[in-house]
């Protein structure tokens, strides 16, 4: 196991080397670039230009951009001046020893800017995979153990619908019919907010914050228990069949003990590998949940930042986002061992 | 096989749902209205005879343009499952059939795009391709989505094609055909294939899903197709600033949406079933 | 066995995930900010920048708090997002400006009729009362400013000529300055005492009165700026010292922000209010539903369905500005598609001067400005359109059979019937050559300028030429011509974006647009091309400080633009503030941004 384990940490390592190298050269091939006029300037002038492109660090040949984003300059001679002369020691220390650079937008650290917006995307989809497990659990149960029941088709035709309902649409129509057109029998004031974390400047209070992630978490947990129901619903089907349930009914067993103690436990045990596998979710997941709702998370960071192609804020969410896709499937597999004995890696 | 798909009624109706909204883009030009051509005098008006589903910002039907963005739509949706196809089945056969160092190469080549966070880099991509200017490629044009939604969809495929080759060359009559002298090429293509077949036509329906939900959430955005061609994607974008005025703008674009989507996954589910009653591939994780 | 360890495994990611839900949701770690002033007077408060581990963005805000006495009077604006520092001249958003008005100045600001007035300066230096001196032999300059002696930072500390050379010697470093318009004609600023200093020019640069003020640059603090981490990253951008009407009291990043009167301020009885809230609300309907609910009193940069939709209702205003800045403009490429030289390879059909008259002729400017922007347009079809050098030219007739009958004199006539013209006996294009073209515009400003650009091509498929449209990222369009910029490498025919130039002096603009030196790659961004001798020898005239010269030069380009048409303006779009009827002085400037004057601010 150990040797597994090993030999699977190096993968990890060899895959995110690769991954930086597909990864930089997709981010530098985009057209464009970050000199482009933001803010109200249409175009800069060419001298401003130039001034950025060499304290952006864009001056170099994109092999030797990469190095520096990789391993920092501070151990080479470069320009800072523009003078031509390489004379003073760069300042970058390069992602190996966790510097992602600073924003071109504005000019704080990258990992700032992402640190300022990741406990935000996890809240919001924490909560969402949450409600998702708590709700798709008993649907799916139920729908196996009364299969074909009028319970099961209608929680099978909604599974289905979960599915293909566009999660931008979603929060769009939540939007309209809980902030437009039902109010508030009492006050005439609209059922929940169209946006945002919280009120403002009330202090800390539960029940608003409840309030502002009721519609975001519907529509992104829409898709997911329907799903994750439907799974359910069959790893438990395949399940119920077996036969040490009939050995155990048999024994004279309660029907509940035995779909609880020892049909459930096992139908778990895919879910769980599933849930381990949709974990990179908790960071990069929510895109159009963040721009429908004003959520300021990593989605809307992410898309900003392609909008004005800040390289160094585009790449740490990317490499973060596949690191922790690599290592989300591994600890699916080892959960999956860990749960499941008749299977051994070697 | 066809008796199994007809008795599972979900499916049936989403042939049906989807066939008619094949036909009903297919039947777009009979629109009297021009998708693109302004009526300022007919500015959002809501349902009503003469505009069953509304006009826009500038007067033009909304149902018209509904119906060519879907046309936009499934073919950015068809395409995708084609340009998967191609590349995921043959990677998929390879690996599988030959096994050993291709496997494991080829294995890696999917764990890489696997291990991309797939909206991201689609973001990216499309960024990049869509401002090619070669032939065939012209700037923002249907094939160009296409093609980028496609490089980071054909893992699904190859992961199942391998899966399946894996088991289905060690059965019997391959080793039979094997014994009489049968050529490599000729054991994929006339033995092993036809076996595998199954969860490929029902994965490449169910991707056909995936692919238009991809192709409007990207165009929601703005990344992918750009006005003034409609897509159901960028129907709904331009649609979010007018939602509390004019809410027809957003329901009918993504209700369209919906009911192609929800066609599709009966229709996958129903050939699932067709082709696979005994549930001979697991989808979790072992292969 | 199996099921024990499924169950913990279950219980164990529920708990995890909602651990990391409650700690998302309660957290909220305040950073100490980096570099803290010590006040030497007890009164002002401290600036702190906490960076708040974000809790971003909010829908309705609370009452405002009721003291005992009389409450604070405050003025709450919203903007959809943090400004990226105090900085405006480094990433330009505006919103940068606006909270840098609050709290610093500038030797010099514009006012919103386009009048230069002193701010720390003690007085306009100009020809007449020796504060500049012209070496006209060599074609140089003095100015010689003179401070206010009574401006102090919010610590007390007296506002110098030693800042002043302190932020010019910023800006030049090479290392961590900036590029700024007009640093090239600065041959050095030199102190003469605390409160006089020399700028010396090495050309005549007839900006000189806004270069350290106006909208963009403020002069910063010697004794509390770190010059080590430079101009583009220090920390007293985020946590600045104030020498303005207000001293920022806190930044939550993504929330909110608040102001303060500033005790020291020079200006007696100024600020009238004690407190400026600044909150950040990206969406604009719910910015919309604060203002009229009462819970915002300023929303800046209100755009026309929103202008439109406040018109009625009694507690709201709307400012807008005297004078636009930003213009919608076509601009055609008089090199073929995909070059950059006119000469060698002119464009087969915009070289021709008569279908660029046609094309102006049938744009009726009238109905986009008004279905589409809410008749919030300002139809303006010159440059030179803006105080002090508006020019007096004649507005371009929209009439769509004479531009017709002008393509088809041009040799552009539809012999085939499809609606579209060809070439037939035309100038530069082969024989059969059909009209079409292609029309880009850029994303970012939204839907107002894709639906303009669809009904531009529709007016003119109505006089046969057929344009295909094309929507590209802004950073695409703009980008360098390395970086594949459209604009720069030529890859275009007809280019629709808006425009306008800062402050008061059109000379750097009209150069960086239309002269032959911008012309080349990435050298300018006269992507049009178009070179014409006698616009440059009145452009370089123009680098003089006789005003009335000046202006007469300036209609002389605007008589030469109006007649070659290398673009056409058509309208400019509405620069306004709406704002709370209980707030008063509040008046939308296009030279800056609404806070301009928050000093002068009152509430009833």
């Amino acid at each position: 196991m150990t040797a597994y384990l090993a030999r699977r940490l190096l993968q990890t390592v060899a895959l995110l080397f690769l991954l930086s190298i597909v990864l930089f050269a997709l981010v530098n091939l985009a057209p464009g670039g970050p000199l482009a006029g933001h803010g109200q300037s249409r175009h800069v002038r060419p001298e401003r230009a130039a001034v950025l492109k060499r304290q952006f660090g864009l001056d170099k040949p994109l092999p030797i951009q990469y190095l520096v984003w990789l391993a920092g300059n501070d151990w080479m001679k470069v320009d800072a001046d523009g003078d031509g002369i390489t004379d003073s020691y760069g300042t970058r220390k390069g992602i190996l020893r966790g510097d992602f650079g600073f924003s071109f937008r504005t000019r704080q650290p990258a990992l700032n800017e992402i640190g300022l917006r990741l406990p935000n995307t996890i809240l919001l989809m924490g909560v969402t995979m949450l409600v998702a497990i708590v709700v798709a659990i008993p649907i799916g149960i139920l729908s196996a153990l009364r299969q074909y029941s009028f319970y099961d088709i209608a929680a099978t035709t909604f599974s289905f619908a979960g599915q293909a309902i566009p999660e931008f649409w979603l929060g769009l129509i939540l939007i309209l019919i809980f902030y437009v057109w039902l109010k508030n029998p009492f006050t005439g004031e609209p059922l929940l907010p169209p946006g945002g974390m919280y009120t403002l400047g009330a202090g800390f209070s539960l029940v608003d914050r409840i309030k502002h992630l009721i519609l975001p978490v519907a529509t992104g947990a829409l898709a997911w228990i329907a799903w994750y129901s439907r799974f359910l619903r069959s790893s438990m089907l395949d399940v119920i069949h077996q036969d040490y349930l009939r050995t155990a009914r048999a024994k004279g067993l309660s029907e509940r003990t035995v779909i609880y103690r020892h049909a459930l436990r096992n139908a778990l045990i895919p879910l769980v590998t599933v849930l381990a596998l949709d974990l990179p979710y908790l960071i990069g997941g929510a895109v159009f949940v963040e721009t429908i709702f004003s959520w300021p998370g990593m989605g809307r960071l992410y898309y900003q930042s392609a909008l004005q192609r800040d390289y160094p804020v585009l790449l740490a969410i990317l490499m973060i986002g596949a690191a922790a896709i690599i290592l989300s499937n591994l600890l699916a597999d080892l959960l999956y061992a860990y749960m499941d004995p008749r299977i051994r890696y070697d | 096989m066809w008796r199994r798909f007809r008795r599972h009624p979900g499916a049936i109706a989403g042939t049906i749902v989807l066939g008619l909204i094949v036909v009903a883009v297919l039947l777009a030009p009979l629109s009297p209205y021009d998708p693109e051509a302004s009526d300022l005098s007919a500015r959002f008006q809501p349902p009503s005879l003469q505009h069953p589903m509304g006009t826009d910002a500038l007067g033009r039907d909304l149902l018209t343009r509904v119906l060519y963005g879907g046309r936009v739509s499934l073919t950015v949706g068809f395409l995708v499952v084609a340009i998967s196809l191609a590349i995921g089945v043959p990677i998929g056969a390879l690996a599988g059939f030959h096994g050993g160092r291709l496997d494991s190469i080829l294995m890696r080549l999917t764990d890489i795009f696997l291990s991309m966070p797939a909206f991201l880099v689609l973001i990216l991509l499309s960024a990049i391709l869509r401002e090619v200017d070669a032939p065939l490629f012209e700037r923002n044009n249907v094939l160009t989505i296409a093609v980028v939604i496609g490089i980071l969809s054909w893992m699904t495929f190859s992961r199942l094609v391998r899966a399946a080759f894996l088991t289905i060359r060690e059965m019997d009559f391959v080793t039979a055909a094997r014994c009489v002298g049968a050529s490599n090429r000729r054991i994929i293509v006339t033995h092993i294939l036809p076996n595998a077949i199954g969860p490929i036509i029902v994965e490449a329906t169910l991707g056909l899903g995936y692919a238009i939900i991809e192709e409007s959430g990207l165009s929601f955005l703005g990344f992918g197709i750009q006005p003034p061609t409609p897509s159901w994607g960028n129907l709904l974008s331009n649609a979010q600033e007018y939602l509390t005025k004019y809410p027809w703008l957003a329901i009918f674009p993504g209700l369209m949406i919906f009911l192609t989507i929800i066609s599709v996954n009966y229709i996958g589910d129903g050939l699932r079933d067709a082709f696979d009653p005994y549930k001979v591939l697991k989808k979790v994780g072992e292969v | 066995m199996i099921r024990s360890r499924v169950l913990t495994m279950l219980s164990l990611v529920c708990l995890f995930a909602l651990l990391l839900a409650g700690l998302s949701g309660c957290g909220q770690a305040t950073q100490t900010p980096q570099a803290q002033p010590s006040p030497t007077s007890p009164q002002v408060g401290q600036p702190t920048s906490s960076s708040v581990v974000a809790q971003p963005t909010a829908t309705q805000p609370s009452p405002p708090p009721t003291g005992e006495e009389q409450a604070p009077k405050s003025v709450v604006i919203v903007i959809p997002e943090d400004p990226p520092s105090f900085n405006a001249i480094l990433s330009d958003t505006g919103y940068d400006a606006m909270v840098m008005e609050l709290t610093m100045l500038g030797l010099t600001d514009i006012d919103p009729q386009g009048n230069i007035f002193p701010e720390l300066a003690a007085e306009l230096p100009t020809v007449e009362n020796g504060g500049v001196v012209v070496d006209e032999e060599a074609g140089t300059m003095e100015v010689t400013w003179k401070l206010r002696q009574d401006v102090q930072w919010q610590d007390g500390t007296p506002v110098t000529a030693d800042d002043v050379v302190f932020t010019w010697d910023a800006i030049a470093d090479p290392e961590t300055g900036t590029w700024m318009q007009g640093v090239d004609y600065i041959g050095g600023v030199v102190k003469v005492d605390d409160y006089t200093f020399v700028i010396s020019y090495t050309g005549i640069y007839p900006g000189y009165l806004t270069q350290f003020g106006g909208e963009q640059l403020v002069i910063w603090p010697a004794h509390y700026c770190d010059a080590e981490q430079g101009f583009t990253a220090w920390d007293c951008a985020r946590a600045p010292m104030s020498d303005g009407p207000f001293t920022l009291q806190e930044w939550v990043v993504g929330d909110h922000m608040i102001f303060v009167r500033n005790p020291n301020y020079y200006q007696p009885g100024n600020p009238v209010i004690d407190q400026v809230i600044v909150r950040i609300v990206p969406d604009a309907t719910v910015r919309k539903t604060m203002l009229l609910q009462g819970d915002a009193d300023v929303d800046v940069w209100t755009t026309e369905p929103v202008v439109f939709d406040l018109k009625d209702k009694p507690n709201v205003q709307v400012s807008i500005s005297p004078y636009p800045r930003w213009v919608l403009r076509l601009f055609f490429n008089l090199a073929a598609n995909g070059t950059v030289d006119p000469v060698a390879s002119p464009h087969p059909i915009l070289s021709d001067l008569r279908v660029r008259q046609a094309i102006r002729m049938a744009i009726d400017v009238d109905t986009i400005s008004t279905q589409i922007f809410y008749g919030y347009g300002t139809p303006v079809w010159t440059e030179l359109f803006r105080p002090p050098y508006a020019c007096d030219v004649p507005r371009p007739k929209y009439d769509p059979q004479a531009a017709a009958a002008l393509l088809e004199s041009a040799g552009w006539i539809d012999q085939d019937g499809d609606g579209v013209r060809e070439c037939h006996g035309c100038l530069n294009a082969k024989e059969g050559t059909p009209m079409e073209m292609e029309l880009i515009t850029y994303a970012e400003f939204g839907e107002p300028m894709t639906l303009s650009q669809q009904l531009i091509a529709e007016m003119l498929g109505k006089i046969g030429i057929k344009f295909q449209l094309t929507v590209v990222e802004g950073s695409v369009l703009w980008a360098t011509a390395e970086e594949g910029g459209i604009e720069q490498l030529g890859n275009f025919d007809v280019d629709l974006w808006d425009d306008g130039y800062s402050g008061t002096d059109p000379t750097d603009f009209l150069w960086e647009l239309y002269s032959d030196e911008a012309a080349e790659p990435d050298f300018g961004w006269n992507i049009g091309r178009w070179i014409n001798d006698d616009f440059n020898g009145l452009l370089a005239q123009a680098y003089t400080l006789d005003e009335a010269l000046r202006k007469d030069l300036f209609c002389q380009m605007a008589a030469i633009l109006d007649e070659q048409v290398p673009s056409v303006l058509m309208f400019s779009v509405i620069n306004a503030d709406a704002h709370s009827t209980r707030v008063e002085g509040i008046q939308s400037t296009t030279f800056d941004m609404v806070t301009w004057n928050a000093e002068d601010w009152d509430v009833k």
